[in-house]
């Protein structure tokens, strides 16, 4: 091989900060709520929290599920939301890069939709699709689509001009040239999109289980609020901090293989 | 109509002129190429050698003249153009032997085709044994060494050159010309190189056309007419570099 790469030591101070930040966080929050200087009323501490995640775990009361049921519930909606406004943003995007045509058409009426948050559009979506799955997709998608777009465009906006300078010279048709040259170039930004976009979906996600659900996990914060109790409320937080960072930490391990083969 | 060496008329420039608004860069330039033969064309620097070229290409419209292929106004989609820029054009994505199949692709030659001519090439550049690594893995020549054969993968009706060695060291320069000499010697095929380097036209060419200061014109034709290889402290080599060496310097 005619290269190697790098191997960089990671310092030790990178691995230690780290643990003492987060046990640092965690100990205070415990404590200010022991001690009372904020009352439990307001917030729960951690240990109440993990204590609620144990029930929780096979106890449906006081909410109607399990946690593993929001969390299935959740995960499912934010997963169909999230394959779609790929399958439908990347090409888009990618098009819409490359085509005159497609940009001319297209990009009035995704700049118009664009600045509204996905969340302003829950009323009309509990008039179409009532509470049930579709409804939360669709809102869901929203919130995908646009990174998507964005990214997609951007990536085969970069596409080095003399490249395609150079397959013009061979008589490469515009279709060649967006397959061959175009698609290839916005890889890495098209990469980048399933990322932001896992973000933008969840995000959104619970946003719509906010106002209209009968299960998952923002509905489990709802309920947590109308019950008033904190810990229910905190729990739900977390765990979609947990499985956000789950997912995100699988997206980018993909990501990694992928572009193994392209960023060279 | 041949030319000096017998030699049927490939390509015809005829009044070839363009301009940027009020800039006149090319002016009513006319000449014909041979088939098979090897035409360098030098010129000061910022003369217009590059737009030439993309005029030549049809990268850009011309403003009045055409180039003619084999009687035909060129058309890249039908005739057989190849392009060598100054600066690496490989597809990071592609190995260096795909990269190197690229123009045969958007051709659409048929496979068996490509897989012959990939390995005659690779082979006669010595690229056999880097074919499967990725271009960011081989050096900057290398890089020029795969635009060079890709642009004669496609066995060219016409393979322009925009100084394609001019980022690279004396040294290696050399070797490259002398590998260009015998892929055009074995291929046969017509090029029509571009430097403002005018040891290296005169060492690689059988014709010279010397370019003017803008507005360009074509100031003179040099016939170089000495064997090969050539070596560079031949005396008729020493005069020909200096009579076209004046010739760009007098205007
Ligand atoms: N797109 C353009 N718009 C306006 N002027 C241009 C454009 N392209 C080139 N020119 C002008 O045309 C002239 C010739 O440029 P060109 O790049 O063809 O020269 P060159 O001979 O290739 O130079 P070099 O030796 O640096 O490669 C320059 O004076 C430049 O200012
Ligand atoms: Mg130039």
């Amino acid at each position: 091989m005619a290269y190697e790469s790098v191997k960089v030591e990671k310092p030790l101070s990178l691995i230690l900060l780290p643990i003492l930040s987060v046990f640092t966080f965690f100990s205070a929050w415990e404590l200010i709520v022991d001690t009372g200087i904020v009352p439990s009323t307001m917030l729960a501490a951690p240990s109440a929290v993990i204590k609620l995640f144990l029930i929780k775990l096979t106890d449906p009361n006081p909410d109607g599920a399990i946690l593993a049921a929001h969390a299935w519930t959740s995960g499912k909606e934010a997963f169909i939301g999230y394959l779609l406004s790929l399958a439908f943003g990347l090409p888009l995007g990618l098009l819409m890069g490359w085509f005159t045509v497609v940009r001319g058409l297209a990009r009035p009426i995704f700049e118009l939709i664009r600045p509204i948050p996905p969340i302003a559009w829950i009323p009309l979506t509990i008039f179409w699709f009532g509470i049930g799955i579709e409804g939360k997709v669709f809102i869901i998608w929203l919130g995908g689509v646009v990174p998507c777009v964005i990214n997609a465009f951007v990536g085969v906006r970069m596409t080095n001009p003399t490249l395609i300078q150079m397959a013009r010279t061979y008589g490469a048709s515009d279709w060649q040239i967006f397959v061959q040259l175009c698609i290839p170039s916005a890889l890495p930004m098209v990469f980048g999109a399933l990322q932001i976009a896992l973000v933008c979906c969840w995000v959104n996600l619970v946003g719509a289980e906010l106002l209209a659900a009968d299960q998952g996990l923002g509905y489990l914060i709802s309920m947590g609020r109308r019950l008033a109790l904190p810990d229910m409320v905190v729990l739900g937080m977390v765990c979609v901090g947990f499985v956000g960072a789950v997912i995100g930490y699988a997206i980018e391990r993909l990501e990694c293989r992928l572009l193994a083969g392209i960023r060279r | 109509m041949t030319d000096y060496l017998g030699r049927r008329n490939k390509i015809e420039v005829k009044n070839l002129t363009r301009r940027f608004g009020d800039l006149l860069v090319l002016d009513h330039i006319n000449f014909t190429v041979a088939e098979g033969e090897f035409l360098a064309i030098v010129g000061p620097t910022g003369c217009g050698k590059t737009t030439f070229l993309n005029c030549l290409s049809k990268l850009i419209p011309t403003s009045e003249g055409d180039i003619y292929v084999d009687g035909e106004v060129a058309n890249p989609k039908k005739h057989n153009l190849a392009f060598v820029f100054q600066e690496p054009t490989c597809l990071p994505w592609r190995t260096v032997r795909d990269n190197v199949a690229y123009g045969m692709e958007v051709k659409h030659f048929p496979k068996d085709r490509i897989e012959k001519k990939l390995n005659d090439i690779l082979n006669m550049v010595g690229l056999a044994d880097t074919a499967n690594l990725f271009p960011n893995q081989v050096s900057a020549s290398m890089m020029q060494r795969i635009a060079v054969s890709r642009a004669f993968a496609v066995d060219p009706d016409l393979l322009m050159m925009d100084e394609p060695y001019g980022q690279l060291d004396i040294k290696l320069r050399y070797y490259l010309e002398d590998e260009l000499i015998k892929l055009w010697q074995t291929l046969k095929s017509t090029v029509l190189f571009v430097t403002h380097n005018i040891e290296e036209a005169v060492y690689v060419a059988e014709r010279i056309l010397v370019l003017s200061n803008k507005p360009t014109h074509i100031k003179a034709e040099v016939l170089v007419d000495l064997p090969r290889p050539r070596s560079l402290i031949d005396p008729k080599f020493v005069e020909i570099r200096k009579q076209v060496t004046e010739l760009i310097r007098w205007w």
